[in-house]
């Protein structure tokens, strides 16, 4: 053996005389003086050194087949990426020969695109009377004609090329109202709730300017309206302008028609920009949304790996072994997940870069990345098998992909598409500016759950329910009641599921954001109600189904009132919400209750705290009837939570139709 | 000197009682065996020392730790009866990462796996775990729960499923790590291993330790050993008289009475009493209760002496002494031929 110094040995220690190894003793000592910092540090260092395993060993069962479909997914988001950002690879430089002198107008259209490469008209050589030749695109003086069988397409090309070089030519163009003469308005209006359009709000511009702006049936008389950059996501309407305004043309160092002022997401404003027609986009941000989506794909792919290394500890009862170890279990969750999270952030990073997103994209797909992980982790420790894993790991796809992609389709269109970070990234690739409270928003519900998510799946994370082969359902019970110590547990895990609830709020609300009014606010009532009243006594259940708790009416008071008064204390950090407006919306004051709107329609401080405090007692009552249901078992448990949830969406209809 | 103590420590799975109130002592350097059936709770309480499974109730103490400690796990190598490697790494680099786990500097981990292996006769450690043998894969996992220099080894069904000659190596091992002072903590369907490396054993069944101590002290307890007296005399009436023994009398075709008593003075009395008859004794046999015979008496409910072929615990029904593919064992009883008269 080597003189070097061995930490792990346990030779040479000296017994005490009691007969009892000293070493405890001395190690208590020890342990007590060493700083937090060190512990931490040591930790790190483990957890660093199951990352580092876990690479060589994933790196070593990567198979060809493997490796072949990852590279062709890399490539497929690649072409799509550079394709949406650069609007073409350069799959066409130069694919059309054009004979034109450098005198001809025609010259520089063809050298400003990329598609075509100019020959001279000399070297233009054609046979077969125009059958063939080495051009593909003729131009004589101010007479464009055609060569070959690629003629056609070559002719074709030539005039979208341009097209754009003269759409180039005005935009450049310092005066745009001579660029652009004629003004277009186009205004969207929202639909009601009942079904109807609402009645047109006058837009500020046309009060600010008061000019002779053209109504929308200008634009048939052959100009085209530019679409708004789109920062007013409630605005009613968004006045596009060709030209600016006909009888005061403006200066030519500033912009003819701003932007509006406001850039909050629920505020009012109009925008009007100049443009072309051909620059009419649809009202949402179809290529910044694509883009956007390119940040999901990869994290589809990566959880079916993680998921896979974390079911291969459990099937094979590999993670024995390193349960034995001084590795402890969060350690080991964490190193063999740091792998993954990383190969995903480096893979948000190179997306970012090659589509020209900020670093706030990366700050918003980040939480996206970390709750794909947390899901496929806790349902990899809840699957009995490979298969049952194939149809969790699916489940989670599909729900988070909905869940962050759906609201990011109303960006700049309602606030609710702030409840998914990916709408940051939709903002971000706009160009536009998001505030600390839509950011605060959209990643703090998904930090939280996901890392309640991981809480939960790491307490099966231990030897008896690792390799214990349970339905699902039974395994999250018992993961909860891992957490569930006592009492005081009951109330801190109620706090905890906050954001679970947060979160499924919010997915219900983007998913019936189109559905018919009574059908929405019925579903999301109950919805909502059923949700909370989960979070409020699962853990009740659990503590009374392990037997942690005695099933008594009396411990069944107690719990309920701890969880109840917790969970209402906690719910007022789902105000957040009013930071971005959410509360305006009719479906989040249904989903988050009648409190939701206390500020707005309480006429005195007496209602006021009504609206406030009334939740308080609304929650232990229905905390308590669930209570009491789960001590007598399953069935009783799910009964009275059925009662819990009709009372609580009772209690929340009726307050919203008294104070309305 | 304990280095392991146990007081009554229960485990229940949902409403199952696996282990009920366990209690034992294990001394340093001992070799502890624990046997009992399938299903009678000895690999939860291995699991249990481990610190892989929280007890309900009871205390565990191992080299003065706590089960489950970060401490405690530096001092103790675990060997699942299922031990899974990484089948795509290979042997060496698959100890170097536990090595790296447990803080084995690199030049010692170095070292200590290659005289592991070396001890362990295990070849081809270059080749990927996946391409192994049992008993190659079984080798390196022994290799892995050294590899932190314990002091207190969990061997749960070490030489499970191996050809006789890894076995024998494996149990070989085992007995010259006792020997190196190490306390290992021994657990085997086949009691004819216990009974060869175990100091001291406890046999458990439904959860429960139904036997206790040294094989000597499990044995007086459970019958000992007994003498067998063969003698040639008209009738055997009245030669039980005087002491304790039981008589058969049809051992034989030539008539010869066995007379079966538990130590040597009742031999003597036998003796002169055959003598006074004018009979002759014949022949005198010595029969020591394999661990084998006691488990099954305190296990199984079946009588030291009687049929040998029985289940070998894993469910093969195959007796302990029929060659396993070559296993040179012998049944483990002793049958002592003391007086050829």
């Amino acid at each position: 053996m080597s003189g070097e110094p061995d930490p792990s040995s346990s030779h040479g220690e000296v017994d005490s005389s009691d007969g009892r190894p000293s070493r405890r003793a001395g190690d208590e000592t020890e342990s007590t003086q060493r700083s937090r910092a060190a512990e931490l540090r040591d930790s790190c260092s483990r957890i660093v050194r199951v990352a580092r395993w876990e690479i060589s060993r994933t790196t070593g069962t990567v198979d060809r087949k493997t490796v072949f479909v990852l590279l062709a997914v890399a490539i497929a988001v690649g072409i799509v990426g550079f394709a949406a950002a650069d609007d073409g690879i350069g799959l066409e430089d130069e694919i059309y020969v054009v004979g034109v002198d450098e005198e001809n107008p025609y010259h520089d259209v063809a050298t400003a695109s990329d598609q075509f490469r100019t020959v001279p008209l000399e070297a233009v050589r054609i046979d077969d009377g125009g059958a063939s030749g080495n051009v593909d695109v003729v131009i004589e003086d101010r007479r464009i004609g055609y060569v070959g069988e690629n003629g056609v397409a070559a002719y074709d090309a030539f005039r979208d090329a341009v097209e754009a070089y003269n759409e180039a030519l005005m935009a450049g163009e310092d005066d745009e109202t001579a660029a652009y003469p004629v003004l277009v308005e186009i205004e969207y209006q929202d639909r009601s709730f009942d079904g109807d359009l609402e009645p047109p709000v006058e837009s500020e511009a046309d009060e600010s300017d008061g000019s002779g702006v053209e109504d929308s049936e200008d634009s048939a008389e052959g100009e085209a309206p530019e679409e708004t950059d789109g920062e007013d996501s409630a605005s009613d309407e968004d006045t596009v302008d060709l030209e600016g305004d006909e009888d005061e043309p403006t200066d030519g160092d500033e912009p003819p028609l701003e932007s509006d002022e406001d850039t909050d997401a629920g505020g009012d404003a109009n925008v009007t920009v100049t443009g072309s027609p051909g620059d009419l986009e649809p009202p949402f941000p179809f290529q910044s949304l694509i883009l956007a989506f390119l940040f999901v794909v990869p994290m589809n792919f990566v959880i079916q790996a993680y998921g896979s290394t974390i079911m291969d500890e459990r099937i094979k009862r590999r993670g024995e072994l390193l349960l034995v170890s001084p590795a402890s279990s969060r350690e080991i969750v964490a190193g063999k997940t740091l792998p993954y999270l990383a190969g995903l952030v480096g893979i948000v990073v190179a997306i970012t870069l090659a589509i020209g997103g900020g670093f706030l994209s990366v700050a918003a797909t980040v939480p996206i990345a970390l709750l794909f992980l947390a899901a496929t982790f806790a349902g990899a420790m809840f699957a009995r098998s490979f298969k049952e894993l194939t149809f969790v790991t699916v489940t989670i796809s599909v729900v988070l992909t909905t869940y962050v992609f759906i609201p990011a389709i109303f960006t700049d269109v309602t606030p609710i598409a702030l409840i998914s970070p990916l709408t940051l990234v939709v903002m971000d690739l706009q160009g536009e500016s998001v505030t600390l409270g839509a950011y605060l928003v959209s990643t703090i519900p998904v930090y939280l759950t996901a890392a309640v998510v991981f809480l939960l799946g790491l307490g099966t994370y231990r030897e008896e329910d690792m390799f214990a082969q349970k339905p699902v359902p039974t395994k999250v019970i018992d993961a909860i009641a891992v957490r569930v110590h006592g009492k005081r547990s009951v109330p801190v895990l109620s706090i905890v599921f906050v954001p679970f609830v947060f979160v499924a709020q919010l997915l219900a609300i983007a998913l019936l954001f189109a559905a018919p009014p009574l059908l929405t606010f019925t579903i999301i009532f109950f919805f909502a109600a059923a949700v909370e009243e989960v979070a409020k006594s699962v853990h009740v259940y659990a503590g009374f189904s392990r037997a942690r708790f005695e099933p008594t009416l009396a411990a069944a008071i107690v719990l309920g009132t701890l969880s109840g008064a917790a969970f209402f204390l906690a719910e007022k950090g789902t105000q957040i919400v009013q930071l971005v407006g959410l509360h305006e919306f009719e479906s989040a004051i249904a989903a988050f209750g009648p409190e939701t709107m206390a500020g707005e329609v309480a006429d005195g401080p007496v209602v006021f705290a009504g609206l406030l405090l009334a939740p308080l007692i609304l929650h232990v009552v229905t905390a308590i009837i669930s209570a009491v249901g789960a001590t007598r078992g399953r069935t009783s448990y799910v009964v009275a939570l059925g009662l819990a949830t009709a009372v609580h969406a009772l209690y929340n209809i009726g307050v919203i139709l008294l104070v309305t | 000197m304990a280095i392991l103590e146990v007081e009554g420590v229960r485990k229940e799975y949902d409403g199952f009682t696996a282990v009920e109130g366990s209690s034992f002592a294990i001394e340093r350097g001992e070799v502890f065996g624990v046997v009992g059936p399938n299903g009678a709770g000895k690999t939860t309480t291995l699991k249990m020392l481990a610190g892989l499974v929280e007890p309900t109730a009871g205390t565990a103490v191992v080299a003065g730790y706590t089960p489950g400690e970060r401490a405690m796990q530096r001092t103790l190598g675990f060997l699942p009866e299922e031990s899974p490697l990484y089948e795509e790494m290979t042997a060496v680099d698959y100890l170097e990462f536990f090595a790296d786990l447990y803080d084995v500097p690199d030049a010692v981990a170095a070292e200590r796996i290659e005289s592991s292996l070396d001890r362990l006769e295990l070849e081809h450690r270059e080749r990927r775990i996946g391409n192994m043998s049992k008993g190659m894969k079984r080798k390196v996992a022994i290799a892995r729960a050294l590899i932190n220099d314990p002091e207190v080894l969990i061997f749960d069904e070490p030489a499970s499923g191996l050809d006789p000659l890894t076995t024998n190596h494996v149990i070989e091992f085992t007995e010259e790590l006792s020997e190196e002072g190490k306390t290992v903590v021994f657990s085997a369907h086949n009691l004819f291993h216990v009974e060869s490396v175990c100091d001291r054993v406890v046999i458990m069944n439904d959860g429960r330790i139904v036997a206790r101590g040294s094989l000597d002290e499990i044995r007086d307890e459970h019958g000992g050993t007994e003498y067998h007296v063969y003698a040639t005399v008209d009738g055997s009436d009245g030669l039980e008289d005087g002491h304790d023994g039981r008589v058969e009398t049809d051992v034989d075709e030539t008539g010869s009475v066995r007379h079966v008593v538990a130590d040597m003075d009742a031999v003597d009395a036998i003796r002169e009493t055959v003598e006074a008859r004018d009979g002759r004794v014949t022949d005198i046999q010595t029969e020591t209760p394999s661990l084998e015979d006691i488990f099954l008496e305190v296990a199984g409910g079946t009588e030291p002496d009687a049929e040998r072929r029985r289940d070998d615990g894993d469910g093969t029904g195959r007796s302990e002494s029929e060659p396993d593919g070559g296993d040179d064992e012998t049944d483990s009883s002793e049958s002592e031929r003391v007086v050829d008269a």
